[in-house]
């Protein structure tokens, strides 16, 4: 156990911190503590600007592997990456699924042609990706994907037909990753395959959903004859590669988040200590339980990431989502109890919500995306603990 | 001792319970979210007919005449429904703090003019930061320090300031107190506006309770019919247990919302305290509804198209009105470790 930063980490820190000091500025000034967690709408298009900014700094994908153009940054230094970039308020990111989830989904399982055909547009924060798992019927029981891959023999691609919905910033999106069925007889988790979908397709349809926010960050997608660009993997793996995926939302990918949390929280101690709100016995504690529950949170991801023998690595990976979830949650709550009669107050017309506001409505959905909170506790009593697993009705 | 309500109270509700489901719908509150004024006029109209609007206002005015224990069980309906319109503060504060004035022209004719419909009044409390209504009101009530003022609404005094629930129609009020328009001051000024705040707290606490109904209510349709794994999702013990527990404690919270009614429609000395618990309980029973809601319906739940929003809001705003969670604790706090604190078994029902 060694709980410091070495002094070779202590130069990256410079580095970074004296890379984002000089580049978060000028158009890029706005963008400062927003576009995070219930602010995705906001500047989607100087947050692509941005993304390339990032890129050529060499900024993006600083945990991969250099041989495919990221960093090879170790893990104490992905850690600082995120403390600096979230000390420095730069805006949440909107490449942030091309580079947690569909990148390191490619390098752990993609072949060498689709790894040099796709990684580059990550990189370079040009291409951006979405998530095509859920569906109407599809949710919770992830494995009821309806949606339909049919191998056309002459053109040897794959066609897609069915619909995905919830799916975050499909509308901003160049690729979506989509599970689909590639045996029609197939049922639950078997028969499916993973497929990279280009959304610059006549057969891709968009349609923005509005969320409780009266924004629009996730759509409904209808595929109609999409043609497939690529297939991870074998048809009938498509499970395998889709739960791997999962395994990185809840791996390095998080230290960032963490980082956003940690913002609010000191915006809301902030407010606090103006209001008098941290004069409230109750508040006062509320605010310690929020402060060492995100130190939780921290100390977890690290000893997490820092076990590579995967003993403990996988016993906190089953916990994290559930924990991290609640937390913001509860968050969201404290923030407006803080803010007290003036919770309710909007920023201005028609229905633009402050940031704390944005946040606590954004909140109320961190314990369902992603595998909601009673699914989390299902997969932590049943693969965690060998519990009997609950008869289920098919 | 007896908690229970009559039976005219009982078919009253009932009736207003009817009447608002049938006029008040999802789809009303949403085609009026678009219009300016975010009311109508026809509907006030109807609830002054059906007696609601005077049901405070001393007969000699030509109301009613009734209380709070009266009029608790219809403001139950009007959260049940998230009626839009003022009635609840209409009813709850504004007319009891007129009526409770010493008699005056003034005094008697806003009374007559609200009970027959021909007028409508707003109310503005330190604790609150905007006034709910005032673009509707033809005179306001106002604080300042202690005094209470009636005050001609004028609309270039009003700016509107939006509310997270989109029913909600808040203003700030630009306005320098006149003598000509205080009536009452001092003492019984602090004594009226510590009413208010009572009566006030009282209303949400009564339509929380409504809240959380009508979100088990939407939920239990959603989980029943909804399905994954093959069977409707309201059958895993994960997603019952969620209403369950809502349900415990909305049917736990009437009891203190119905005594603290009764407290102040009998001036007891320790009203406030019962307010206080009143508001507590039935907010955090809205607050777990609105969140256990949300929950049980995944996503559809985080969507503006799903009419779940609509209650969680109302409920999220009402918490911080008329004195947040902070306050009424530390209200009841003090209660309990005074010196001679009434706190012992033989004090629950003490005069
Ligand atoms: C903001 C947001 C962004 C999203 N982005 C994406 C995206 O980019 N891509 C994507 O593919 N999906 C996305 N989703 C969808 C998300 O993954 C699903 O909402 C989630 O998996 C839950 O599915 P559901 O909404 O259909 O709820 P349901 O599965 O219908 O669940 C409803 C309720 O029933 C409970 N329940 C269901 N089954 C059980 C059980 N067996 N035991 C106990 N309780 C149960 C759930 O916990 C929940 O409370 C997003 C969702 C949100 C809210």
């Amino acid at each position: 156990m060694k709980l410091t930063f070495s002094k070779e980490d202590e130069q990256f820190r410079e580095e970074i911190a004296a890379w984002l000091k000089a580049n978060l500025v000028g158009e890029f000034e706005q963008l400062k503590f927003r576009g995070g967690p219930g602010d995705e709408h906001m500047f989607p298009e100087e947050r692509k600007q941005w993304e390339q900014k990032l890129a050529e700094g060499g900024w993006t994908c600083v945990g991969w592997p250099k041989e495919y153009g990221g960093r090879g940054a170790s893990i104490e230094q992905q850690v600082i990456f995120f403390e600096e970039y979230a000390r420095a308020g730069a805006p949440g990111r909107v490449g942030h699924i091309g580079e947690g989830l569909a990148g390191p989904t490619l390098i752990a399982f993609g072949t060498e042609a689709q790894k040099q055909k796709y990684l580059p547009g990550i990189v370079s924060g040009k291409e951006l990706w979405c998530q095509g798992y859920s569906e109407p019927s599809a949710g919770s029981d992830l494995a009821n994907v309806k949606t339909k891959a049919r191998l056309d023999e002459k053109t040897g691609k794959w066609s897609i037909n069915g619909q995905k919905v919830w799916t975050s910033l499909a509308h901003e999106s160049d690729w979506c990753f989509v599970v689909a069925r590639t045996d029609p007889d197939s049922v639950a988790h078997k028969g499916l395959g993973f497929f990279l979908v280009s959304m610059h397709q006549p057969g891709v349809t968009v349609r923005p959903i509005e969320q409780l926010t009266g924004t629009s960050e996730f759509n409904e997608v209808f595929f109609d004859d999409a043609v497939a660009e690529d297939i991870v993997g074998e048809p009938g793996d498509g499970w395998k590669v889709a739960m791997g995926l999962l395994g990185f939302e809840r791996g390095v990918s998080t230290l960032g988040q963490q980082m956003l949390f940690q913002n609010e929280l000191d915006e809301i101690v902030r407010i606090a200590k103006a209001n008098g709100a941290a004069k409230d016995p109750v508040l006062r504690q509320r605010i310690a339980e929020a402060h060492t529950g995100l130190r939780l949170m921290r100390y977890n991801a690290m000893r997490m990431l820092s076990d590579t023998s995967g003993g403990a690595l996988q016993k906190a990976a089953l916990v994290y989502k559930l924990h991290w979830a609640s937390w913001h949650r509860n968050l969201g709550a404290l923030a407006m109890d803080v803010l007290g009669p003036e919770a309710e107050m909007l920023e201005s017309a028609p229905y633009n919500l402050t940031r704390l506001q944005s946040m606590y409505l954004f909140t109320r959905s961190d314990t369902i995306y992603g595998g909601t909170n009673q699914i989390q506790r299902n997969i932590i009593a049943e693969r965690g603990l060998g519990m009997p697993k609950e008869p289920k009705g098919r | 001792m007896d908690f229970t309500f009559t039976e005219d109270q009982l078919l009253f509700q009932e009736s207003v319970r009817d009447f608002l489901v049938n006029e008040v719908t999802t789809e009303s509150i949403r085609a009026l979210w678009e219009t300016k004024t975010g009311r109508s006029d026809e509907l006030w109209q109807q609830l002054v007919e059906m007696g609601l609007v005077g049901m405070t206002v001393p007969e000699a005015q030509g109301g009613l005449g009734m209380n709070a224990v009266d009029f608790v069980l219809l403001a139950q309906e009007c959260g049940y429904v998230a009626l839009p319109e003022n009635l609840v503060e209409t009813v709850l504060v504004v007319a009891p703090l007129l009526a409770a004035l010493p008699e005056s022209d003034v005094r008697n004719e806003w009374l007559q003019k609200m009970a027959a419909g021909e007028a409508r009044i707003a109310v503005g409390h330190s604790r609150n930061p905007l006034v709910s209504d005032a673009h509707t009101a033809d005179a306001w009530l106002l604080q300042h320090n202690d005094e209470v003022h009636l005050v001609k609404a004028r609309k270039k005094n009003m700016r509107r300031n939006e509310s997270v629930d989109p029913s909600r129609r808040l203003h700030s009020i630009e306005w320098a107190p006149k003598p000509a328009t205080c009536l009452a001051k001092g003492p019984a000024g602090k004594a009226l506006w510590m009413q208010a705040l009572n009566y006030g707290a009282l209303g949400v606490a009564a339509q929380s309770l409504g809240l959380a109904q009508r979100m088990i209510d939407l939920s239990v349709k959603y989980t029943s019919e909804r399905q994954q794994f093959g069977k409707p999702i309201g059958s895993f013990q994960a997603v019952k247990h969620h209403m369950a527990n809502v349900a415990v404690q909305l049917e736990y919270a009437k009891a203190p919302v119905y005594r603290a009614a009764w407290s102040l429609a009998n001036n007891h000395r320790h009203a406030g305290v019962h307010v206080s618990h009143a508001k507590i309980a039935a907010t955090e029973a809205a607050l777990l509804a609105a969140r256990n809601g949300i929950q049980v319906h995944g996503a559809m739940g985080y969507t503006w198209e799903v009419d779940m929003h609509i209650f969680a809001k109302r409920a999220w705003a009402l918490d911080g009105a008329w004195g947040d969670r902070a306050f009424h604790k530390t209200r009841v706090a003090k209660f309990v470790l005074k010196d001679n604190a009434l706190i012992g078994a033989s004090n629950t029902f003490v005069a």
